[in-house]
């Protein structure tokens, strides 16, 4: 990868349209979670239908991710912004896949449902922010 | 090459001083840019891929657009209003990045590309409800390509001469 200039800012914006993908669908069944946005759906069958994007995206993001960081894989374990990335992703994908997927089943109640949007809606920006701080520290 | 005088005066204003050395302030913005990218970009995605059959084929065109919208408008704003702070940040190198002019170039098609779309496909997403029309389909095909260029543009900023440091 590190052969061709043109690799890495490709690898990059495959990187960008999978979180676009993921955390965008995530996104947006939080919001509905918290109250906002189109109510024609209930949140469990929104979260049904994104789900296999949502889950496409996270594929993309796990593929093209570990393909930068092997370009220069010391630098990146040293980045403190890079270590706090991966603490906030690995916390993300652990709630994701455990007390997230729980709170968008039918029958949860609001206050259950609310707070693990939001939790769900801190980690992933904190993500995106320790990514965008990677370059800066 | 020469500057614009006028990009020198807004690189010496407080705010554009505070977010190029701020510390916090550009990383910040940048990540309510990238969260911005996220909705705007999920929603555009979702939405172009139901017109062109590849997903959420059980629910309705109309439905699919409803849901998206009010998350792409948002985005829509978040994402120009911080580009414009982090292009104020910013704007003589950014002149000197051809990526740069790339990426704005893609956003005029983006302009281009919803004035002549709007009327046949966008501004009635409930008659596409019985069949995709062809129309259609080349907007969402369109528009993943554009959107695909401005990300891939916008990256590329950063790997631009001018920004060599």
């Amino acid at each position: 990868m590190n052969s061709a200039e043109w690799v890495f800012p490709a690898v990059q914006s495959l990187h960008f349209i999978g979180f676009a993908m993921s955390i965008g669908t995530i996104a947006v069944v939080d919001f509905r979670l918290l109250g906002f946005g189109r109510r024609y759906l209930e949140p469990s069958q929104l979260a049904a239908d994104l789900a296999p994007w949502t889950l496409a995206g996270i594929a993309v993001m796990l593929i093209t991710g570990p393909l930068m960081f092997s370009t220069d894989a010391v630098s990146y374990h040293l980045n403190p912004s890079f270590q706090f990335k991966m603490i906030c992703l690995l916390m993300a994908l652990l709630f994701h896949f455990t007390l997230h997927r729980r709170a968008v089943r039918p029958g949860v109640g609001p206050l259950p449902a609310k707070l693990a949007a939001a939790t769900s809606l801190l980690l992933w920006s904190a993500v995106l922010a320790g990514g965008r701080m990677i370059a800066f520290v | 090459m020469s500057t614009p005088s006028a990009l020198e005066r807004i690189e010496s204003t407080g705010l554009s001083t505070a977010i190029r050395e701020g510390g916090l302030p550009y990383p910040i913005i940048g990540g309510f840019h990238l969260l911005s990218i996220a909705l705007f970009g999920g929603m555009l995605l979702m939405t172009d891929m139901r017109l062109l059959g590849w997903a959420l084929k059980t629910r309705k065109v109309s439905d699919v657009w409803q849901m998206a919208l009010p998350w792409k408008r948002l985005g829509f704003v978040v994402v120009v209003a911080t580009g414009l702070l982090l292009m104020w940040a910013e704007p003589v190198r950014l002149y000197r990045s051809p990526s740069f002019w790339t990426k704005m170039a893609f956003f005029a098609l983006v302009g281009l590309h919803a004035l002549v779309f709007r009327r046949g496909v966008y501004a009635h997403p409930e008659k596409l409800d019985a069949g995709v029309s062809s129309r259609a389909k080349l907007a969402a095909a369109v528009s993943l390509v554009l959107w695909t260029g401005l990300i891939v543009s916008g990256r590329l900023i950063a790997f631009d001469a001018s920004f060599d440091q």
